[in-house]
């Protein structure tokens, strides 16, 4: 840990490295992160409209139960746990690579802190971006239940827009981007500690990127139980 | 040149190196031989300091390195160039970039004297116009040349190969070994290879250690090495009919 967040031989490469991660680790996640994004609004706001179908709730809480379900939950967690599988197997399996084909040791020999050198810029530019894709997803989600509105005819895409902005706290977008602030840490972070300390051959490796996904997920569920503790108790 | 004082190395209870002393010469290469499992890259691991010896002492120059603090160690390693068995390029990177890597970290040149460093490098390797070629898109020889020249980069003072040859065929693993010594010789490097290629040992070994079961078991040259009557080492040099049919 101490050696991954030294300071960094050279700004200029750091940053260098930094940037490749934010297309690698972010952009490139962009895509799943918008379609995931669109059908879990659509079937929230789906699962919503068919769920209270009582004349005592106002039609408008629809739209605000999905925006809600979207900020706090979904599009933090949900999202975290999917990048968790896609980018923490990504993480492993390149670190992993470099511990077995000696490109470790290289960098070592060089003199060169391979820990601060390859994780660094990963958590750097996760912890960066994520909370970009989360308001993305966020944005993209609540597209996604008015066109399942518009197209189930479930309520009046109106009555929808409407509950979207009704009673909106501001706070919960704070939650929600502090808890993609440290599942990103965690999205790469453990994937990195799994592909750095691999051995053996390619079996090893494709373990290694295994064993990251699913400990970055249960570290996700169980830090979700406690920010939530801390923050909306 | 590099010196080695009793040096111990266990695994757990498996002890690797029991008491090894040697004394590698600067301007020569100097061959670790041995059987698989003797003990010989844990031993070449353990003089860059890959793995922590157990007791001993490793001098590089009047430098005592085992001991030395990280910052110490650091300053020690950017003096070595190391050719890992596998050729340990990096795999996303160009070979331009591969044999740049070291100059963009740790040297303040503007990037035509890096570029010109580079092209100077890998024309000591004999490549030319590869510069923008991915190391998945070259040969294994080429990728161990682009090693060497990786390795080179810095002008290092020591430098490092590990099974230089694996892999390659005859002519092209003649072609590795010829280059690692010219490359000694010019740069006046102290050169340690790691090596169970008795084409190496005949070809280049100035100064041979052999190991056995991690013991240091015999020290000598190329020349001493085909008459020495020593049975462990007879018995691994002339394993192979050509060998024995080279003696006779």
């Amino acid at each position: 840990m101490k050696r991954v967040f030294s300071k960094p031989e050279k700004a200029g490469i750091f940053f260098r490295l930094f940037i490749r991660e934010v297309d690698m680790l972010g952009v490139n996640s962009l895509g799943i992160v918008i379609i995931i994004s669109v059908f879990m609004g659509a079937v929230i706001t789906l699962q919503t409209a068919y769920n209270i179908e009582s004349p005592l709730i106002p039609d408008y809480l629809i739209g605000l139960t999905a925006r809600d379900s979207m900020i706090l939950e979904f599009s933090s967690t949900i999202v975290g746990l999917i990048l968790a599988g896609k980018v923490g197997s990504n993480v492993a399996s390149e670190i992993g690579t470099m511990r077995i084909s000696e490109q470790i040791d290289a960098l070592e020999i060089m003199g060169v802190n391979s820990a601060n050198y390859l994780i660094l810029p990963k958590i750097a530019a996760a912890v960066f971006i994520n909370p970009f894709l989360n308001i993305i997803s966020i944005f993209v989600g609540l597209i996604g239940g008015y066109l399942a509105i518009r197209l189930s005819g479930a309520i009046a895409p109106e009555q929808f827009i409407y509950g979207l902005h009704y009673v909106f706290i501001p706070f919960y977008i704070t939650y929600s981007l502090v808890k993609t602030v440290f599942f990103a840490f965690i999205i790469t972070s453990v994937p990195a500690y799994h592909g750095y300390y691999a051995s053996g051959g390619a079996l090893e490796v494709g373990r290694s990127s295994t064993r990251a996904v699913v400990y970055s997920s249960i570290l996700i569920l169980l830090t979700n139980v406690i920010i939530t503790q801390l923050m909306l108790a | 040149m590099i010196e080695l004082k009793n040096i111990y190395k266990s695994f757990g209870d498996n002890h690797v190196l029991k008491g090894i002393s040697a004394y590698f010469e600067k301007g020569k290469t100097n061959l670790i031989i041995g059987e698989s499992g003797s003990g010989k890259t844990v031993l070449l691991k353990s003089i860059i300091g890959l793995h922590d010896i157990d007791q001993g002492e490793i001098f590089y120059g009047d430098q005592e390195f085992s001991k030395m603090p990280v910052k110490g160690k650091k300053e020690i390693r950017k003096e070595l160039g190391m050719l890992f068995q596998g050729g340990a390029l990096f795999d996303s990177s160009t070979v331009e970039e591969n044999v740049r890597f070291p100059l963009d970290m740790f040297t303040n040149k503007s990037v035509e004297e890096k570029l010109d460093r580079v092209n100077f490098c890998l024309t000591k390797v004999k490549l030319e116009n590869v510069n923008h070629l991915y190391p998945a898109e070259i040969s294994g020889g080429m990728q161990k040349r682009v090693a060497i020249a990786r390795a080179i980069s810095l002008n290092p003072k020591y430098l490092f190969c590990d099974e230089p040859n694996s892999g390659l065929d005859p002519r092209t693993a003649i072609v590795i070994d010829q280059l690692i010594r010219e490359l000694t010789l010019e740069f006046d490097m102290t050169t340690v290879i790691n090596t169970h290629d008795m084409n190496s040992v005949i070809e280049i070994g100035d100064k041979i250690l052999y190991i056995y079961k991690g013991e240091k078991w015999w020290e000598g040259n190329k020349d001493e090495i085909l008459k020495t009557n020593n049975k462990e080492l007879n018995d691994f040099v002339f394993a192979s009919d050509l060998m024995r049919k080279f003696r006779n």
